[in-house]
């Protein structure tokens, strides 16, 4: 029974991460920037919430309007930030001190403005439980786990089905031939930041939801994020999302055999082993 | 020659004036280097506002024998790093002679410095066990996480009679110093450790610690959070479990208690209460609903035990240095304040309450000292 528990807390705790994993691998692929800005977006999901939900606002209605100014602050970042910096040419290392800056311009300032405490979304069904299987979940962890495929799924399915996502692929897989073709990849790029910053709002807000906050939540996750993008198989979708599941499961389940000061080493002991034998990925064929 | 003799008259004049106006006392300045930013800045915070208002009942009285007192608040996002370069730049550019600090690691990274630059430094409230040996120059006002720990352990063994203890603690080092000593006295009265798993630092999700302390079916499970704000997350955790074996912990537990799901846990706290207008007071200046021991715990240091010494010191005559302050703080021994405390060495030996909650209300049910 232990078992079952810490494989469902893991799954619930691998599907957040898995959407953080699988948002961050399209912006990489398109924008070639290692956008470390995206933790603070997923954590601004969850102060949007918190902040309406203080004011009286239900949990339905603060997440549309989170996840619409996550989208907003991601598309500014990547207009008045990204672009700017790309049209002068700017090195990789220039961008990634440039998302460096805005991560933590972002954090700092929602220390600054709802202080550095871990804040609690408070609803009257968040941390209510249900029992399946003698599997104990409270309603958020079950939103989370059934959210975490859906988000995965349509994230897929826009990258492959939808025009602006094949648009999206084409920019990823050659900006130059993007360029003359008139795709326009610096508008790809905002619209994309837009999309997936508002989707990284869901599962910050959810996790929130579930066991707080604080402003610096993002970072570790986007740390575990991009360790699962790169074990995945860069710039693929399917192998980011299953490598976060996994990296979170094998954490969570590793508990029981090992004491647990040992669960986080050997979990990133086992990516090493991975890079060293399979230094491109667990999925190689790239579908972003 | 009329116009020579009306300057001079007025030199003279002025010269007067200014010998027979009375000498300004000179301020005193001391340095708070505490985290006002990063994770560490929600209980940083609350230390500032500690000293910030003891400051401010000190100047609004006339200072210290007449010497108004100002603090510079170093930022030193609790790390070490930063801590060492702030004590340079608060010591070397400011020459303050004591500085109050926070958080274990950094206070340890700043030890060897107050050492060297003869600096008083006053901790009033991480407990690292190896801040008591740290520097001569650094003095804690609360007892140690062992000290704490002997007294509960005793009461959970032979009060409780409770035989068998899982251990969740929080990755740093008075967690892990709480552990330590936690499993080392439990050990010795007989006791079994069926598991100890850490959280990191500022982490919210208890749940595998919780599950796995649970699957171990411990008469007990003792907390060592430090992070007292990830502690209502810990309890709402804990509640999705039926059956959960009480819950033990030392001061870094007290957020936890009173709070839904801790009825019949056992903690151990500091004693130590803040004048009934002071603790108004504070809640008014800060908006606070409550004043946390952060906040009590500094405001006691800077208004007990700094201002206290540097009035013994300027009544005695003696410049206000860092070494002066350390013999004279040595010598008075003996401070009244939010409560008695001693220092025989550099850790304050004051009472240590073990308390429990009933009807969500923390009740004394025993009590307890380390000498």
């Amino acid at each position: 029974m232990l078992f079952l528990q810490l494989l469902v807390d893991g799954l619930v705790s691998g599907c957040a991460m898995g959407v953080v994993a699988v948002t961050f691998t399209v912006i990489y692929t398109t924008t070639q920037v290692f956008h470390i800005g995206h933790g603070a977006i997923y954590t601004l999901g969850g102060y949007v919430v918190w902040y309406l939900t203080e004011q009286g606002a239900p949990f339905v209605l603060a997440l549309p309007v989170a996840i619409a100014i996550c989208a907003a602050a991601g598309a500014l970042i990547q207009q008045q930030l990204y672009n700017r910096l790309m049209q002068r040419n700017a090195t990789p290392l220039v961008l990634l001190i440039g998302s460096l800056g805005a991560a933590l311009v972002l954090e700092n300032t929602l220390a600054a403005v709802f202080s550095p405490n871990i804040l609690n979304i408070v609803t009257s069904w968040g941390n209510q439980t249900i029992s399946l299987a003698g599997v104990r979940l409270s309603l958020a962890q079950v939103a989370l786990l059934v959210s975490g495929p859906v988000l995965f799924g349509g994230m897929v399915a826009w990258a492959n089905y939808t025009a602006l996502g094949k648009r999206t692929r084409a920019v990823a897989a050659n900006e130059f031939l993007a360029e003359i073709t008139r795709l326009e990849p610096r508008r790809v790029h905002v619209v994309v930041l837009a999309i997936t910053s508002g989707v990284v709002a869901i599962p910050g807000a959810l996790i929130a939801l579930d066991h707080g906050m604080h402003p610096y939540t993002g970072t570790l996750v986007l740390l575990t994020a991009t360790i699962a993008m790169i074990s995945g198989g860069l710039g693929n979708l399917v192998g980011a999302f299953v490598a976060a599941v996994i990296l979170s499961v094998v954490q969570t389940v590793s508990t029981i055999v090992m004491p647990g000061q040992w669960s986080i080493a050997a979990t990133f002991g086992l990516f090493v082993v991975l890079m060293i034998f399979k230094p491109t990925g667990l999925f190689v064929r790239s579908t972003a | 020659m009329q116009r020579n003799l009306l300057g001079s008259t007025c030199c003279v004049a002025m010269l007067l004036c200014a010998l027979a106006a009375p000498a300004i006392a000179q301020d005193i300045t001391i340095a708070g280097i505490l985290p006002q930013t990063g994770p560490s800045a929600a209980v940083g915070l609350q230390e500032r506002q500690g000293v910030q208002y003891a400051i401010d009942e000190i100047n609004a009285k006339g200072g210290i024998r007449g010497h108004m007192v100002r603090v510079n608040f170093d930022d030193n996002q609790g790390k070490p790093d930063q801590s060492v370069l702030a004590f340079n730049r608060e010591v070397d550019l400011n020459n303050v002679p004591v500085i109050i600090t926070g958080f274990s690691v950094p206070t340890l990274a700043m030890a060897p410095l107050a050492t060297r630059k003869k600096v008083l430094m006053i901790n009033p409230a991480a407990q690292s066990n190896r801040l008591g040996t740290a520097s001569p120059y650094l003095f804690n006002t609360m007892p140690l996480t062992r000290d704490e720990t002997e007294v509960l352990v005793s009461y959970v063994v032979r009060k409780l009679n409770k035989k068998t203890a899982a251990i969740i603690y929080e990755n740093n080092a008075p967690g892990i110093d709480g552990r330590d000593d936690f499993t080392a006295n439990f050990t010795k009265l007989g006791g079994k450790i069926v598991s100890d798993d850490p959280v990191p630092p500022g982490d919210t999700n208890f749940r595998p610690m919780i599950l796995k302390a649970a699957s171990n079916k411990p008469d007990v499970v003792f907390i060592n959070i430090v992070s007292g704000d990830t502690l209502p997350q810990f309890n709402e955790q804990v509640m999705q479990h039926v059956g959960f074996p009480p819950i033990i912990g030392n001061t870094f537990a007290t957020p936890a208690m009173s709070l839904p799901g801790s009825e019949g846990w056992y903690y151990t706290a500091i004693r130590g209460s803040l004048p009934a207008d002071v603790e108004q007071g504070m809640k008014d200046k800060f908006g606070l609903k409550d004043v946390s021991v952060y906040s009590r715990e500094y405001y006691n240091a800077t208004k007990n035990i700094f201002a206290v010494v540097a009035a013994s010191l300027i009544d005695a005559k003696k410049p206000l240095t860092g070494e002066n302050f350390r013999e004279e703080l040595l010598r008075i021994k003996t401070f009244e304040g939010i409560a008695k405390f001693t220092f025989i060495g550099n850790t304050a030996v004051r009472n240590i309450d073990i308390m429990q909650v009933q009807q969500s209300k923390g009740v004394k049910v025993g009590e307890g000292t380390v000498e």
